[in-house]
């Protein structure tokens, strides 16, 4: 038996050895002695979070740890204060705000939702309009060759191909977004299937994430889904041109989501803003844009670490260096304005 | 003979159909062992094809890349993993070990027999109702220790693999105890030697191999647990963490999450973790057959 | 050798004093606390998830359960298409596993030349070994393809008049069927095993005297084999169904998690478990929350009837047999 004894702490050890080389690498990118901020939520702003966190590290010694498993998830953990900060797209419900107890929602980043599509021989920017999109998600629109879509699309020769929907399984903020522009451009919609992070989604399959719908489209012919621009481009999936109210197909570009977001001035005091679907006052206007929104508690004990991070991303965060390519849009003067307000009410 | 006339066989004549239909039945037998190794082989090769080509030594120690780029590992998850199942047997080796010298050296038959039964019904739990359990009553409720502050933790993931291996780790001691010869128990009576000491000196060497076996048996299969670890240990960073009041990441869980990511180099490394996590089952769990094959040649030999 | 280790160990006291006394009953009390602890917490899981589903069983009571609406955005949940989509992949499981299981476990006690018996009993026991998100990993990129373009034509030419089986739709990737398959391959190695060992039990006279009487070796099976392991084999399926129903990383990977089911199985649907494992981290509302609750409350019930099913039905066939 002490042979057996010996062999098996013999192995342990090993393992042992083997995982503290191991982080020991893995840890060297982040200062060793610096704060770890914590936070879950939207992936959404993943992609832009994930390129922030280098520079706070060098700035600050900050070791930022962010999660992306969802607007829904993330706004759960921070009411638990499982973590320091949530982002959500979604700002919080009366429910949310009373459950996170004196939280606060702070826009610090702005994009835009692409409607998402795998249709061999289709445009590279297929225009659609937000009622046939309603109808499609509605399960009512089944086929590409659709003459609904072929209207809108008077040159482009459509495939027989059946539509597959493709949306979000978990508790998304982009589901959020897109269920919010939708309600607004049929009344069908709005009565049948309404607007939240979670929806009943009449037809088509799911799948868990921003990198689960944009892979499903990806593997999937005919299949379409709504998905952050920053995914669809990383991954050369092709997105519509999605009418506005002026009558424009466009497509998100930084104008048309920063257009979007200035057709919509007024900052309410809680910050949650809607800037789906502007008026047709605004013909750059790229209908389906949205800001995300960081979620603090108000009262925290990296209150400073917070205020420090939440204002370098607010600031400096927004420069073309970190934002550009993944089509984030620097904030507006007047949110930026609010946001620094909000911010200040945070203390440890 | 009594049992055949009641089953009714009887030599016929239409000796012919009987044996083409024996000859369809043992092809069938042959067709599903055949299909089932084959389903092995291909799930083998096809995690193996799909991911080796992330198979590097950036691979196990670094963390993971930015957004968008290439290259970067898996080494959080390692060590998370490492933490969790460390935490999960340390927790559930004890009481399982004790538990089964409860039923093999003291308790009566009946008693020993319920306690079985509900092991057994523990065993039949869905996995990630333990989950919700756990979360329900680590991560919701402030519990001192296995979960502080209302966090995700690795204690609390650990907690949730801790009751999913502690059925396989009783029931695996039991049978070794059982083996464990009668003789040797009663001489050390004979000697005088109060109980207790029988057990910790001559029972419990004698069966170390096997709760040996039974340990790496339910390590390998917490290892490859993801529903406990999706409410109790979800929310991890990107760095490397032995932190075990933190949340951390987990094989498991970086599979999943990576499953299905359109960008090749993170599905790629999925499928790398993939090998990776069945490599270390499959050695785990032949390992702890070879343990489990000389022990009980030992206990045999010595009766 | 183990005498010798008798004779002169190290540290045995040889007088029996207080001090051992005390040691039997701390090593009495040690080892029952741990035995409560165990029964503990079956009961405490089993109390924690009721207490949990509690908010939405005070609004839905029972309805709850033959209610098939699913709709965080009005607060309506209602469990029956998850039911459904449990039993259906789990039942429809079990029908390709079972009786794969049984013709592997004959083809390992009784065809498998000596020699390679043990190899490929331990090839396929590996294949337990493989964990629930690798197989679901697998199925959606290996798994389900070859389902959509070969099982699912195929299956449709031949039983397509069957409303089960009929066309649903172009998208058959993400479908209840892949997830039957999915979950038929992980547990066809549990109940495999166990039927092995159930025929290896048999007593070789009588195979020998069922031979000896001019029988072929499947009429030897049929009525001698089976008959005697009978209560087995339906305990080893009835133990397949219960891990076919809680299987829920594997199953989200591949169903398609949507609502309502429709009747062919070529169709997305969702199972209980997978419901739960995608939804719950980022319900939102409490009712929502509790309501994903009450499913795993569900969830464990049937779990629990299935094992209890099994018990009583191992019990009659012991009964039958001890008569015989």
């Amino acid at each position: 038996m002490t042979k057996t004894l010996k062999i098996t702490l013999a192995a342990a050890a090993a393992v042992l050895v083997a995982a503290t080389a191991a982080s020991a690498e893995s840890n060297g990118t982040t200062t060793s002695n610096g704060t770890t901020i914590t936070g879950a939520g939207s992936t959404f702003v993943a992609p832009l979070v994930s390129t922030w966190t280098p520079a706070l590290g060098s700035a600050f010694g900050y070791s930022l740890q962010y999660s992306p498993v969802g607007s829904g998830a993330g706004i759960a953990a921070v009411t638990s204060r499982q973590v320091d900060f949530g982002a959500s797209d979604a700002p919080l419900t009366p429910d949310q705000a009373t459950a996170c107890k004196s939280c606060v929602q702070i826009p610090w980043a702005l994009s835009a939702t692409t409607v998402a599509y795998n249709v061999p021989g289709a445009p590279v920017h297929l225009r659609l309009s937000g009622p046939v999109i309603a109808k499609i998600f509605l399960g009512q629109i089944t086929n590409w060759n659709d003459p609904a879509i072929a209207a809108l699309n008077r040159g482009a020769k459509m495939p027989s191909l059946k539509i597959t929907p493709v949306y979000r399984s978990d508790g998304s903020g982009t589901t959020y977004n897109f269920t919010d522009y939708l309600s607004g451009v049929s009344s069908d919609w709005k009565n049948k299937v309404g607007n939240s992070t979670s929806v009943n989604f009449p037809a088509g399959i799911g799948a868990k994430g921003s990198s689960g719908v944009a892979g499903v489209v990806s593997r999937t012919s005919g299949a379409v889904t709504y998905v952050d621009v920053a995914y669809a481009i990383q991954n050369h999936i092709r997105f519509a041109a999605v009418r506005n109210n002026a009558g424009k197909f466009l497509y998100p570009s930084l104008r048309r989501i920063v257009a979007a977001a200035s057709a919509f001035p007024k900052v309410p005091a809680n910050n949650e803003m809607h800037i789906v679907n502007p008026s047709k006052a605004n013909p750059l206007a790229y209908p389906i844009s949205t800001y995300t929104y960081v979620i603090v508690p108000q009262q925290t004990s990296h209150a400073a670490e917070l205020r420090k991070l939440i204002f370098w991303a607010l600031t400096q965060g927004q420069k073309s260096q970190y934002t550009a390519k993944l089509l984030f849009a620097p904030l507006p003067k007047n949110v930026l304005a609010a946001s620094e307000k909000t911010l200040k009410t945070i203390h440890p | 003979m009594e049992r055949g006339d009641a089953i009714g066989l009887r030599a016929t004549g239409r000796g012919r159909r009987r044996l083409v239909v024996n000859r369809i039945a043992e092809l069938a037998a042959v067709l599903a062992a055949g299909a089932a190794i084959a389903v092995l082989a291909i799930l083998v090769w096809s995690v193996l094809s799909r991911g080796a080509g992330a198979l590097s030594w950036d691979f196990f120690t670094k963390g993971p890349a930015l957004f968008g780029q290439t290259g970067g590992g898996v080494a959080p998850a390692l060590v998370g993993s490492l933490l969790l199942v460390a935490i999960g047997a340390a927790i559930a080796v004890p009481a399982g070990v004790l538990t089964a010298i409860f039923v093999s050296e003291f308790a009566a038959r009946r008693v020993g027999d319920q306690v079985r039964l509900w092991l057994d019904v523990l065993n039949g739990f869905p996995s990630i109702v333990i989950g919700i359990f756990v979360f329900a009553l680590c991560v919701e409720v402030r519990l001192p220790l296995v979960g502080w502050g209302r966090h995700q933790s690795a204690f609390a993931g650990g907690f949730a693999l801790a009751i999913i291996m502690l059925p396989l780790v009783a029931r695996a001691t039991m049978e070794i105890l059982a083996l464990v010869p009668n003789h040797l128990r009663e001489g050390s009576y004979a000697l005088g030697v109060s109980k207790w000491q029988t057990v910790l000196r001559v029972v419990l060497p004698t069966s170390f191999g096997g709760i040996l076996t039974g340990t790496t048996l339910a390590i390998a299969r917490a290892a490859g647990e993801t529903a406990p670890l999706l409410f109790t240990c979800a929310l991890a960073g990107q760095a490397t963490d032995w932190n075990p009041t933190h949340s951390v990441s987990s094989i498991p869980m970086l599979i999943f999450q990576n499953s299905e990511a359109p960008d090749e180099n993170l599905h790629q490394q999925a499928w790398a973790l993939a090998f990776v996590l069945i490599a270390f089952i499959l050695v785990s769990s032949l390992t702890a057959r070879f343990l489990l094959e000389r022990s009980r040649r030992r206990l045999g030999t010595a009766r | 050798m183990e005498a010798r280790s008798l004779s002169a160990p190290a540290g045995l006291r040889r007088t029996r004093g207080a001090g051992d006394r005390a040691g039997d009953a701390l090593l009495y009390g040690l080892t029952a606390l741990a035995a409560a602890i165990s029964l503990l917490v079956v009961a405490a899981i089993v109390w924690r998830v009721a207490a949990g589903a509690w908010p939405a069983i005070r609004v839905f009571h029972l309805g709850f359960l033959w209610h098939g609406e699913w709709n965080p955005v009005v607060d309506k949940f209602g469990a029956r298409d998850l039911i459904v989509g449990t039993l259906v992949t789990s039942f429809g499981a079990v029908l390709i596993a079972g009786p794969v299981s049984i013709a592997i476990g004959l083809f390992l006690s009784e065809l498998a030349p000596p020699s390679i018996r043990g190899l490929i009993g331990t090839l396929i026991e590996m294949l337990a070994a493989v964990p629930s998100v690798v197989v679901g990993l697998w199925g959606i990129y290996v798994l389900a393809p070859f389902d959509a373009q070969h099982l699912q034509p195929l299956l449709g030419r031949v039983f397509g008049w069957i409303p089960i089986f009929a066309h649903g739709g172009d998208q058959v990737e993400s479908t209840v069927f892949s997830a039957i398959v999915v979950v038929a391959i992980m547990i066809v190695p549990i109940t495999s095993s166990i039927c092995r060992e159930l025929f290896i039990g048999v007593p070789a006279e009588l195979e020998e005297g069922a031979i000896g009487l001019g029988a072929t070796r499947w009429e030897m099976v049929k009525t001698v084999i089976v008959p005697s392991v009978r209560g087995g084999i339906v305990a080893a399926v009835i133990l397949g169904l219960g891990r076919a129903l809680g299987e829920a990383i594997a199953v989200t990977q591949v169903i398609g998690n949507f609502i309502p089911l429709k009747l062919t199985i070529f169709a997305p649907g969702d199972t209980l478990a997978s419901r739960i494992a995608n939804q719950y981290q980022g319900a939102p509302s409490n009712l929502a929350v509790a309501s994903l609750i009450y499913l795993a409350l569900i969830l464990l019930a049937i779990t629990f009837i299935t094992n209890f099913l099994a018990q009583r039905v191992v019990k009659r066939f012991e009964r039958r047999s001890a008569r015989a």
